[in-house]
This record gives structure tokens, sequence and C-alpha cells, in this order.
């Protein structure tokens, strides 16, 4: 399942408020100020929902979280898991 | 202005789109997710956090550190935890040079009647109003988060949470609570492990953002190697350190929270805007973001409580329509340096 373009519209309507071009794959957000801390607890509260996954505590990392990429990737494994 | 005829999100509010009943994007997303759902998430959390205090309990010389503003919702949070639970907190106060002298009598009050230590810290008025003044000129703030608070709110977030964090970890008190109100955090956000990666990006873009203004006086505010490493040790652990904010799960009624806190000594001020229960700066940060955004920095927060049902709609417009304290903007300008 491709995950990406869900969350990217999620983002561009929800943070970037129509402005696509800013965000890339691999772009992180919180380097480029995309989402700050407080955005982040909000895009994991939209994947809880949306992808009916429930994400630990321990897995709240930048590595999982922080770019378009490792999102995808992120909830690749835990379907898989 | 056109306002959203559910909640109180006017057309000005960003990314906001209207369908044809005069109801929001906003309002038309929270739909999409049930009462039984809300109840069930709201249960599940509050178990968890029940789980990690019970777990947490004893553990250290103190079992929970509480972002203690002064205001209703910090002061709310601060009873439930002790009464509750029977908790041996550390109320912090973070005073940005503007706390409202009736907050303080409150907390007096509060932390006498509940018989909790107290650390009152006062910051240091030329770096932070050095803090504030940038805030107000610069744009240091993406748009996302103008939308949950005026530019001087979140650079006073940014810097008290720091401290508040670094606090805890040097207490090593496992639990830090929030008095968020459900329409400033949302319930997925009330139970939070904290982790050494997470805090350390996340602090290097408020050091990149404050270090130009405040130098080397921020430095007592943000975590040091030596924090982190501890963070670093207890992401090992089965419990960490966790943020959490109760008031997201609770049943969440002004009218209860005030008759509660009432019996503490706790008084509203009335030297404060509607909004607030502590702050004097809040009424001038508010006039700024709504002058320069044309929105009101509380419109998501009141939205949130309306669509919730915790807050009536007429009441929340009232809030957000109420007219700004011009002499106290004006002094307001004056301590800050600001033409």
């Amino acid at each position: 399942m491709d995950y990406k373009e869900t969350i990217r519209d999620f983002i561009v309507e929800n943070f970037l408020f129509g402005e696509s071009d800013r965000l890339k794959d691999d772009t992180s957000f919180l380097d480029t100020a995309i989402i700050d801390s407080t955005g982040i607890l909000e895009l994991i509260a939209f994947l809880e929902e949306t992808f009916d996954v429930s994400i630990e505590d321990t897995e709240m990392l930048p590595e999982n979280f922080d770019s378009l990429n490792n999102i995808s990737l992120y909830l690749s494994k835990k379907r898989d898991s | 202005m056109k306002i959203c005829n559910n909640c109180v999100l006017p057309e000005t509010f960003p990314g906001i789109v209207f369908d044809d009943h005069g109801v929001c994007n906003y309002c038309r997303r929270h739909g999409l997710v049930s009462d039984e759902k809300r109840t069930s998430q709201k249960s599940r959390y509050e178990g968890k956090c029940t789980l990690i205090i019970e777990k947490l309990k004893n553990k250290n010389p103190y079992d929970a550190l509480m972002a203690f503003s002064g205001g209703k919702d910090s002061t709310y949070t601060l009873q439930y935890l002790v009464e509750k639970f029977g908790l041996r907190v550390l109320a912090f106060t973070f005073d940005h040079g503007f706390l409202s002298p009736m907050a303080k009598e409150n907390m007096l009050n509060v932390t006498r009647e509940l018989g909790v230590d107290h650390i009152y810290f006062l910051s240091n008025p030329k770096a932070i109003n050095r803090a504030f003044k940038s805030s107000v000129e610069e744009d240091a703030y993406p748009v996302k988060a103008l939308e949950r608070a005026s530019a001087i709110c979140n650079t006073c977030m940014h810097v008290a949470k720091s401290l508040i964090l670094k606090t805890a970890i040097e207490q090593r008190i496992q639990v830090i609570a929030y008095g968020w109100s459900p329409g400033q955090a949302p319930v997925q956000s009330s139970v939070m492990r904290l982790n050494a990666s997470m805090m350390e990006k996340t602090q290097g873009m408020m050091i990149e953002s404050l270090s130009k203004v405040m130098g080397n006086d921020l430095a007592p505010y943000v975590l040091a190697d030596s924090h982190l490493d501890i963070l670093r040790e207890a992401d090992g652990e089965e419990y960490g350190f966790y943020n959490v904010h109760p008031l997201a799960f609770l049943e969440y009624d002004e009218e209860k929270i005030l008759e509660s806190i009432s019996r503490l000594g706790w008084e509203p001020p009335r030297d404060t805007d509607a909004n607030s229960s502590n702050c004097l700066l809040n009424t001038f940060a508010n006039q700024v973001h709504l002058d320069r955004y044309g929105f009101h920095p509380y419109a998501m927060e009141n939205a949130g409580l309306v669509r919730d049902g915790h807050l009536d709609r007429d009441e929340a417009l009232e809030r957000l329509q109420q007219p700004m304290d011009q002499s106290l903007s004006a002094a307001i300008k004056q301590t800050l340096d600001i033409p």
C-alpha cells in the first residue's frame, strides 16, 4: 500500500495550506519547520486514525516520522509485523 | 466576517473551507469520528495514564512535576493528581515576568491547601523580553504553530516546556503534567513517552530560533548533553519520562472545574483577559496576532471546545470578540521596547 500520497495530502492541506512544492519525499518536517513538536503529535493522531495502527510510545522517534519516506517505511514495517 | 455556523473559526483561519451549510472543513473532519470512538479513546488514554502513574508512584522523591501556571486548568490538574492519586507533586511555575498578581495569590492558596512543594522560577526579564520582542517583530514560527497560539505564547511555551523538562530530569521526576484544555491538544497526545532523539531534534529547532536573540542567556533554559544522556538511559527502561495532560480525557466542564478549585481558595482573576486566567501579556499577544493574521489566536482552542460540547458557541464568540485592554497593551509595548 502506498501511504505517501494520503499523508502528503494531509500535510499539504493542514501544515502547508496548499504549498505542495515545499514537500519532497525526503524533506525533514522538523528541520524545515514544516511541522513543529506539537504538530508531530497531530500527525501521529492522523496516522493512527487513518491507517488504524497503534503507535507505541517507544516508536515515536524522528527516524519514524520526520519525512514522508520515513513514515512510509515505518508503516510498511508495522503492517508486515 | 464569515464564521463557521458550527464552531467559531472565521474565514481568515488558515486553510479553512466552508460547505454549502456554512460549516468549516475542521468541523467536517471532526464529525468523521463517532462519539463512541471518542469516548473509547478517552478511556484508553485515561487507563494508560493511570497505569503509568501507579507504576511510577513512590519510585522517586516526587511522583509528578506539575507545570503550574496558576490558571484554572493547571490548578485543576494539580488538584486531580494530588486528590485522586495521592501523588507527591512538585509544582513548577515559570514566570515570564507578566503573571497576574491574582494568579500569584491563587498559587499560594492552592499549594498551601493541597500541601505541595512549589518552585517559582522568575525569568531574567532582559533576556526573555528580547525573545518576546523578536516574536512580535519577526516571523519566527510556521503558520501551523500560529494557528494554536500567538507568537509570544509560542516563545513562552518553548522556553517553559524546556525548563520544565530540564527540572524534571534533574529531580528524576518521570511524570510531567500539563493542564492543556481539550481544545489545545488532542487526546492522542495526552500520554506521551519522551525520548532523547525527539527531544534533541525539537530542542535544536528552539535553540536555532531563540539563540539569535537570547544568546548565552538561553543556556539555562535548555537541556545539556547530561540531561539527554539521562533520557537516553531511560529509553531502555520499561517506564521512562512522560508528558501527560489529563484534561484531554477527563470530563471538561468549566463550571465544575471552577467550583472544584474554589475549594482550594482559587478565585477567577479580574486582571486578565477572557482567554487567560493568569497572564497579563496575553492581551497584547492576542492583539498583535489578530492584527497580523486576521484571526484570534484562541479561535482554534475555543472552536475545539465548542465542537466537543465543552463550551457554548455564543460564549466562545463573546470571548473572542471581547475588546482588548488598550492601556495594558500600551504598557506592555513600552516594557518590551516596541515602537
